[in-house]
């Protein structure tokens, strides 16, 4: 095997290693009353993974970053965007789980409670959200949602400059006035 | 002296020209070499080192999510930097040395091998360092996870958590059991001591530290908040419980939410926990709430609250095994890569130390030896290489001194030799243009030069040069030079001139040879030098001379009596024109004869006076041709079967002469040819013009019947005519006037038949060329 073919080899591996495929997540987005709405679903199997993270005590957040983008031919641009954070802290103590949601950083929503099911629905889901404004976007003309998800604390022993996404989505919409 | 001529080639060639070295722009000294720069470099990096270090010490005490989102990742990126610097590094010097090999670089070979034995010197125990290293960071993560301490903790958990638990529902019991009791009794009446009555036993009996009645506001009161009825607080609670939050827990109890209870701190170190239950009326209606609380002493709540701490560090940490194992792993690999990047900087510093000053004396070195004596090597350093350096600038110093006045002494020595060569040529000059024949012999007899003249002189080929002088000269009229060549002592004194005959082209050539030793420097012998005069033209003149003398004094000595001879005859004939008849005529006969032949000597008397006393020829530049053409029309139609044909030059410069004598000798030399070839045949009348030897050649050829080899000499002689009639002074007048030109007339046969004279005259070497053959 020659040289330049076994450092093909190995840059195609190190490429499969670095690319994992990033799960899919449901988004839906609709445009009303001059806000547009963002509603998402995230495999709770994330969360399964998590919980150990969570049940040790770790403050536990998984970001979500939501971009605006207007279709425009095959790549698409950027409109606006906005950071969706829900993050949470367990009392091991008392058992109870404390939960935060900021958009931007401004504080959204804000549950204390012991249900883990309460607890995973407001960790990997959120409904309606208004996110983004109408008031740049033009009638009749498609547009793009586009959501990726991090998860916070990384459990890796190397850390990439590059992280990749733990999961993807995606919802188109039509503003109509 | 094609000896010298090579010998100055070589000298040029041996001596290369000094071509002053470029001028060289002030090298910019790289910071690399600036061993402050070097120095601080090294503690740069050891400071760097010790940060880690002390990083990697105070991890312990780091957050672990701060460890894992910030110190990993921070390391992560100075571990990946450092990775693509080294190979950056690596990859430079490999493809660099490589390069430097293929070009055959000096020195390439010798840094390639020191840096790679560097890099092995420190790669192989670095990466097994690391090796070993990450193994044992990985097993001692691994240890700090065991089952025994994973059951310890979560039991110690548990407990505080049960605890906890237990008060918690102990107190939600109480809650709804005192909820209960208050059912029926009417919370809005004024008079609270039936709800006191009811709470009091309960605090007394100190199963809850407090007890909080709420009622529902009234109609008239503002609705959203609760009404305080009673609250009863046992000894032990401390003064200024806080109020608010029980508020907030009767308000979350009114919304028929379950296991409605909370935790909270105290100032006192202590924690309550508080929990609501609604009074209802028997009717269902909620008519007020109930909040129960119980204190946790605050040692109690320390002591659970460090369980769960431990509880939570320990299973933090084994979350976040793979980060911390991570962040050690990454602390190692940055070490062992700022020590692999340090000993390969190091290597290629030092390779580059050792060998540029040497690299730079060798190609200082190559540049000296290509005639740059001004490039200098820059000293560097103080040690060794720096003596090294400054011995070699010395000796460039030398080098470029002796240059110079090797440089001086080539250009004396040049200016010596171009003098010699001038002198050479200027001889050569001599030699080859000189009438008289020029012939050099060595010491061992043979000859080493022969001038133009010479070989024409003796008749001999330029290749006898390097022949011995004995073989040369063994022709039996040569013989006297073979005597004269012959090597004698040194004392030996010359011998004396010789004059030889011999006979060239036909003509017989009077030499006289002159035979001189060559005296060397040193007072030895050279050789001889053997000097040829042609004394032909010498002795000819002496005869012309005499002839003259002779002429002179016949023309006077004969000349005086013929005239009373004359006179005697005529006075005879006179006397005896009286006398008998008889007589008369033979005293007329005579006297007759007498006259006719005194005129005769009269006419031969006047010849030889002109002989005697030719006139100095009255130069004036003269068109030949234009000449020759005014001649020719003097037998235009004279002779009716002689045809007199021209072939005259293209161009021919103008010739200074008397026209009048020249014109003398053309006629002389046509009524010569005219007989010649006995009033029937063809004459040629020929110009031709030698720019080479600046001469003009007249040609008057016959095809007569000729004249033999023997006699063409002496044609020229006075008194020698192959005529029946005539003085035989005409072509003897005829040399003379050519000679009195500066020219010579030659005879010679001509082809196929005939007789050719040929007359050169000198003409002016840049002369005005007068063109055109008829």
């Amino acid at each position: 095997m020659t040289s330049g073919r076994l450092l093909a080899i190995v840059l195609a591996l190190a490429v499969l290693e670095g690319t994992d495929t990033p799960r899919s997540i449901d988004v839906s987005a609709v445009a009303r009353e001059g806000r547009v709405y963002v509603s998402c679903t995230f495999a709770t199997s994330t969360l399964d993974e998590l919980g150990e993270a969570i049940h040790a005590g770790l403050t536990t957040s998984i970001t979500y970053d939501v971009d605006l983008q207007r279709p425009l031919w095959w790549f698409d641009r950027t409109l606006a965007s906005a950071a969706v954070v829900t993050s949470v802290q367990h009392d091991t103590l008392t058992g109870r789980y404390q939960l935060t949601r900021t958009i931007d950083g401004r504080n959204e929503d804000a549950l204390v409670t012991d249900d883990q099911v309460a607890v995973k629905k407001f960790l990997t889901a959120f409904a309606k959200l208004p996110l983004f404004s109408t008031a740049e976007l033009e009638a009749n003309v498609e547009y793009v949602v586009r959501l990726r998800v991090r998860t916070r604390p990384r459990v890796t022993w190397f850390v990439w400059p590059w992280e990749p996404s733990t999961a993807t989505g995606s919802a188109r919409f039509t503003f109509i006035p | 002296m094609a000896e010298a001529r090579r010998s100055h080639t070589s000298l040029r060639l041996t001596v290369p020209s000094a071509a002053p070295s470029p001028a060289k722009p002030a090298r910019w000294r790289p910071l690399r070499d600036n061993p402050w720069l070097v120095l601080l470099g090294i503690a740069g990096l050891i400071a760097l080192l010790a940060g880690t270090m002390t990083l990697a010490n105070r991890s312990s005490r780091l957050a672990p999510d701060f460890l894992s989102e910030f110190v990993l990742y921070a390391l992560s990126v100075v571990d990946l930097t450092m990775l693509v610097a080294l190979g950056f590094v690596l990859a430079r010097s490999v493809i660099k040395l490589l390069v430097e090999r293929r070009r055959a670089l000096p020195f390439a070979r010798f840094r390639a091998k020191l840096v790679t034995v560097l890099l092995a010197m420190t790669l192989v125990p670095a990466v097994l360092v690391l090796l070993v290293g990450s193994e044992l960071i990985r097993n001692n993560v691994d240890r700090w996870f065991t089952a025994q301490m994973d059951e310890t903790l979560a039991s110690a958990q548990r407990i505080a958590s049960d605890y906890y638990h237990e008060r918690q529902r102990q107190v939600s019991d109480e809650a709804a059991r005192v909820a209960r009791s208050l059912a029926a009794v009417d919370l809005a009446q004024p008079d609270v001591r039936p709800v006191r009555d009811v709470v009091a036993p309960i605090v007394n009996d100190q199963r809850v530290a407090l007890i909080e009645v709420y009622r529902l506001p009234r109609g008239n009161e503002p609705s959203g908040t609760l009404v305080a009825v009673v609250d009863v607080a046992s000894p032990t609670m401390p003064i200024g419980a806080i109020r608010a939050s029980s508020d907030r827990l009767a308000m979350r109890a009114t919304s028929d939410q379950p296991d409605v209870w909370l935790r909270e701190p105290l100032e006192s170190g202590g924690e309550l926990i508080r929990a609501a239950s609604p009074v209802r009326r028997p009717d269902g209606a909620i008519s007020g709430v109930v909040v129960a609380s119980v204190q946790l002493t605050g040692d109690m709540a320390i002591r659970a609250r460090r369980m769960t701490k431990a509880y939570e560090s320990y299973s933090q940490l084994r979350v976040l095994k793979q980060p911390l194992t991570g962040v050690y792993l990454s602390f190692f690999l940055l070490v062992t890569l700022m020590i692999l990047v340090g000993a390969t900087w190091m290597g290629l510093y030092l390779a580059k130390r050792i060998t540029r000053p040497v690299q730079a004396l060798a190609t200082a070195a190559r540049e000296i030896g290509a005639g740059h004596f001004e490039h200098r090597v820059e000293r560097e350093t103080a040690d060794e290489f720096g003596s090294l350096v400054d011995a070699f600038n010395s000796m460039a110093d030398e080098l470029a001194t002796s240059r110079r006045r090797l440089e001086r002494s080539t250009v004396d020595l040049e200016q010596k030799h171009t003098e010699v060569e001038e002198r050479r040529r200027f001889t050569e000059a001599i030699l080859e243009r000189v009438a008289t024949g020029v012939v050099t012999i060595d010491e061992a007899g043979f000859i080493t030069t022969v001038n133009p003249a010479a070989l024409r002189l003796l008749g001999l080929g330029a290749s006898v040069v390097g022949q011995a002088a004995a073989v040369v000269f063994h022709e039996p009229d040569l013989l006297p030079l073979a005597v004269l060549a012959q090597p004698r002592g040194v004392g030996a004194k010359d011998p004396p001139a010789q004059e030889l005959s011999v006979t060239r082209d036909g003509r017989d050539v009077a030499l006289a040879v002159a035979s001189t030793r060559l005296h060397s420097d040193d007072g030895g012998s050279d050789g001889r030098v053997l000097v040829v005069d042609d004394i032909t033209p010498l002795i000819r003149a002496q005869k012309v001379a005499a002839w003259r003398e002779v002429a002179r004094r016949l023309a006077h000595e004969i000349k005086n009596p013929l005239t009373p001879i004359q006179l005697c005859a005529q006075r005879l004939q006179r006397q005896f024109a009286t006398a008998p008849d008889h007589v008369k005529a033979l005293v007329d006969e005579c006297t007759t004869t007498i006259v006719g032949e005194v005129e005769s000597l009269k006419s031969l008397v006047d010849e030889f006076s002109q002989f005697a006393r030719m006139p100095a020829p009255r130069r004036e530049p003269t068109e030949v041709h234009d000449l020759l053409r005014r001649i020719l029309v003097l037998y235009d139609g004279l002779f009716e079967h002689v045809r007199i044909e021209t072939l005259f030059a293209v161009a021919l410069p103008r010739v200074r002469l008397d026209p009048d004598q020249i014109r003398r000798v053309i006629i002389n030399l046509l009524d010569n040819a005219i007989e010649a070839i006995n009033q029937q045949g063809q004459v040629v009348v020929e110009t031709q013009h030698d720019p080479g030897t600046s001469l003009v050649r007249i040609v008057v050829a016959d095809d007569g019947p000729g004249i033999a080899a023997a006699d063409r000499e002496k044609l020229f002689m006075p008194y020698y005519s192959t005529k029946k009639r005539g003085s035989g002074l005409g072509l003897a007048i005829v040399r003379r006037i050519v000679a009195e030109h500066g020219g010579t007339i030659e005879v010679a046969e001509n082809q196929p038949r005939g007789t050719r004279f040929t007359i050169e005259l000198p003409c002016e070497p840049d002369g005005a060329i007068v063109g055109g053959a008829a």
